[in-house]
């Protein structure tokens, strides 16, 4: 450390004399808080970029209405059947939508320049202009119009006449909204301005900002359907296995000898360290209905069926076990080591105060467990209400949605859509709504732990 | 209530700890067990409150034969070496806890940790935390923990160790006082002789999972069984020296020291190597037996002296005196012993 200041401070005292302004030039790196700044931006580059970008984007792309038929960069205008019908029932402008999608036939100068280069016959032409600025709404209007002429043209000549007065917008595309503007002006030079903010809306297709999502989401019965599962999930699974469940298996290894305490630690661990396909394959196979559990039970009668899948129930009693078997193990290193840590002369003196096993759990044990169990509820009420993998690959939120939970529905929405348009705009805003979830929780359970290392008093020593 | 062991036994797989031993405790009495360190005194403890199991031998409290039960149904108060507090509760809940256990009433408990703190003077700390007191303090609230229920014993391993000298000397006479008062019957298990010589009505002394002899302290001091229990009691400890039976007397081996044999002892036939035991408070100016020596080392001990003597064949006695002042290092000095003070041990160590 100090033989790089050296060198540091050597370089510019040297030509100090002839060149004294570059003396401050990497001043900076002399104070450790400048190197240190130094050492710790790759490490600062990489949490920006993995950890930052990817919650700043999900916000960025909440507020878009992002999916695959817009497609992530800019788009065209169309005045596809579709946007009509949003001018219609989103702006209300039904009359306007229906004046847009009808043919159109409109004498216009660009017209008559056209019929100018077909070599089309002076008279007629000229006999046109005097009808200038008309508009048809049905080619047969407009094409008597041109045969009562002087000139008579042929059903041919009449036809090509009228093609080049077609000024029909349906399903016509436009690279700008100034091109389709001019359009929709020929037809009615007397759009409102309202009109056209709806008409340039309505007809874009690519994506553009929008809070519809986060509107869609709280209206949608779909969100309290898919939000009831998931605190119904974390809860049950918390409850059931990540504090219950790993609870009893500390406190029951605690009171078995240690040797078979450590072997049965290693199985309970067991599903934590296999990878979740392999892991949840395998209790797939137990409830297909050629698997272990319908084989089996095909022996009492009853019929084959896929156990996970054949009603909501089972799907939830699956998924929870699942979820849970693979929570529980943190649960329970966590609680065994708290537990271990419990002076052993605590449990004899208890003894001999009275108190048989299970008042020694609710007496001694228990309190001792009360920050640990704190901690763990913390830590995976986060982690279950992001974890996705084993119930994407158990049910993947079926039978019928019943276990689609919110991690899932935003894969659902984003990424995997059964129609086909991933809506990554409002999966995104899903996903921020779970962001912010969780920074919520994060924050309040911070406190909690700061509060705790304020009151905590020094323990006796032993 | 008195205690029982009979041909108790110990020991932790292949670890014979404790092997047949047979110890009786008087209802009201309180009993040392003192043995250095490791000799088994906290396993004999621990097998009388049932912390563990006994590998053979039998516990009887009073004539109930207490073997098989759990240490929830022995009754027993213990007074752990690190006392074991509840920390998660405060003092009162620390003491109520037994009680709780039993589900007393709740005006009974309070009455009687109420009585118990009054009785160990810790009625203004009731509130605290067992971390936010003093050592003296825990020790006070683990004995009231161990005392409210009315024990039928009360077992206390080291109870003192973890406490200053001056406290120390403090909670000793305060336990003694409690234990005359609830006239429980104790046993106290410390590696210090001075705790047990002037706390208990008897003491067992103990060495590698054996009691060697059990007595009050007077007569255990008067007269030691063996040299280990000579050893181990008597601050400053008492000096050996190695000597042979010769003519009806006892010399010294190579020192022109001759001493006549106790009158409490047999004889020794001649020839018989003995180790002779001299307390240092019976060496000095008076006596009938002549020891001459170097003075080789002098300790200042306010009130009195410790001298070292240093004689011919190199073995030390020591001699604790006034302070004197015609005594300095080196001096060549001519002392005496009470031949009926002498302690004469075989070479084996036992008594003769
Ligand atoms: N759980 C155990 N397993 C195996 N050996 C043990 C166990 N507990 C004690 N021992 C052994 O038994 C012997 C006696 O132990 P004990 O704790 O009774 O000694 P002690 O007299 O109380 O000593 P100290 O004064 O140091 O407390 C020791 O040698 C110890 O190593
Ligand atoms: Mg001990």
């Amino acid at each position: 450390m100090s033989a790089s200041r050296d060198i540091v401070e050597s370089g510019p005292a040297r030509i100090g004399t002839r060149a004294a302004p570059a003396r401050p030039r990497f001043a900076w790196l002399n104070s450790s808080k400048g190197l240190g700044l130094v050492l710790i931006m790759p490490a600062l580059l990489l949490v920006i970029a993995f950890f930052l970008a990817p919650v700043i984007l999900t916000g960025v792309f909440a507020f878009t209405n992002m999916s695959t038929a817009t497609g992530i960069t800019g788009g065209a205008y169309q005045i596809s059947p579709g946007a009509l019908r949003v001018l219609t029932d989103r702006y209300g402008m039904g009359e306007l939508a229906e004046r847009l999608g009808q043919p159109t036939y409109v004498v216009d100068e660009q017209g008559l320049a056209a019929l100018a280069e077909m070599e089309i016959d002076q008279d007629i032409i000229d006999g046109l202009k005097r009808r200038l600025g008309e508009t048809f709404s049905s080619r047969r209007d407009f094409e008597r119009v041109i045969r009562d002429l002087p000139t008579r043209p042929n059903t041919r000549t009449v036809k090509r006449i009228s093609d080049a007065f077609s000024r029909s917008l349906a399903n016509a595309r436009f690279a700008s909204a100034g091109a389709l503007m001019s359009a929709a002006e020929a037809i009615d030079p007397e759009l409102t301005d309202d009109e056209k903010a709806a008409l340039r809306e309505a007809t874009y297709t690519g994506w553009s900002w929008t809070t519809d999502n986060f509107r869609r989401l709280i209206t949608s019965p779909q969100t309290m359907r898919i939000l009831f599962n998931t605190i119904f999930f974390v809860a049950a699974t918390l409850l059931i296995f990540n504090t219950g469940f790993a609870m009893l298996l500390a406190i029951a290894t605690h009171y078995i000898p240690d040797r078979p305490a450590g072997i049965f630690r290693i199985i309970w661990f067991l599903p934590r360290i296999s990878p979740a396909v392999i892991y949840v394959l395998l209790w797939k196979w137990l409830a297909w209905d050629t698997g272990f559990l319908s084989a089996f039970l095909d022996n009492f009668g009853i019929r084959p069926r896929n156990w996970m899948l054949d009603s909501a129930f089972n799907a939830w009693v699956f998924v929870i076990l699942i979820n849970g078997f693979v929570g529980a193990s943190m649960g329970m290193l966590i609680f065994a080591s708290a537990i271990k840590a419990i002076p052993q002369s605590l449990f004899h003196a208890a003894s001999v105060d009275g108190a048989y096993r299970w008042q020694q759990i609710r007496h001694i044990i228990l309190p001792h467990l009360k920050w640990p169990i704190l901690f763990v509820t913390c830590y995976q009420t986060l982690s279950l209400l992001t974890s996705i993998e084993q119930t994407l690959l158990s049910t993947d939120g079926g039978p019928g949605g019943a276990t689609e939970i919110w991690s899932l529905a935003i894969y659902h929405t984003a990424l995997n859509n059964y129609a086909g348009n991933l809506q990554y705009g409002y999966g995104a805003a899903m996903a921020l709504v779970l962001v912010v979830i969780g920074i919520v929780l994060s924050l309040l359970y911070l406190r909690l732990f700061n509060y705790r290392a304020l009151i905590i008093k020094p323990r006796i020593e032993h | 209530m008195r205690i029982l062991l009979d041909k108790f036994s110990k020991s932790f797989g292949a670890v014979k700890v404790i092997e047949d031993m047979t110890l009786e405790i008087k209802d009201g009495e309180m009993l040392a067990l003192l043995g250095p360190s490791g000799c088994g005194k906290s396993t004999t403890l621990f097998a009388i409150c049932g912390i563990h199991k006994v590998t053979g031998g039998r516990i009887y409290f009073g004539d109930r034969d207490m073997t098989d039960l759990p240490s929830q149904e022995r009754n027993v108060g213990v007074v752990f070496q690190s006392y074991a507090l509840y920390p998660h509760m405060n003092v009162a809940e620390n003491i109520a806890f037994p009680l709780r256990i039993r589900n007393l009433p709740g005006a009974e408990i309070k009455r009687l940790v109420d009585e118990m703190a009054d009785l160990v003077h810790i009625g203004n700390l009731l509130d605290r935390r067992p971390a936010e007191l003093s050592g003296g303090q825990q020790q006070r609230v683990a004995l009231a923990r161990a005392l409210v229920r009315r024990p039928n014993v009360l077992l206390l391993d080291e109870p003192l160790a973890n406490l200053d000298a001056k406290l120390r000397l403090e909670m000793r006479s305060e336990i003694r006082r409690i234990q005359l008062e609830t006239g429980i019957t104790a046993i106290l298990v410390t590696h210090d002789q001075v705790e047990a010589m002037s706390m208990c009505d008897r003491i067992a002394i103990m060495n590698a999972g054996q009691i060697i002899q059990i007595a009050t302290p007077k007569e255990m001091y008067r007269n030691p069984r063996t040299t280990f229990v000579a050893g181990f009691l008597g601050n400053p400890p008492i000096a050996f020296v190695e000597a042979e039976a010769r003519d009806g007397m006892l010399a010294v081996k190579n020192a022109d020291i001759r001493l006549p044999v106790p009158p409490d002892a047999v004889t020794p036939p001649d020839g018989t190597p003995v180790i002779i035991g001299i307390r240092p408070e019976n060496l000095g100016p008076e006596g009938d037996a002549i020891i001459r020596g170097r003075v080789s080392f002098i300790e200042t001990q306010g009130r009195e002296n410790l001298y070292d003597i240093k004689l011919e064949n190199g073995s030390v006695l020591r001699s604790i005196q006034r302070v004197r002042d015609d005594i300095s290092l080196d001096d060549e000095v001519e002392w005496r012993v009470r031949s009926d003070r002498l302690f004469v041990f075989a070479e084996n160590g036992e008594r003769l």
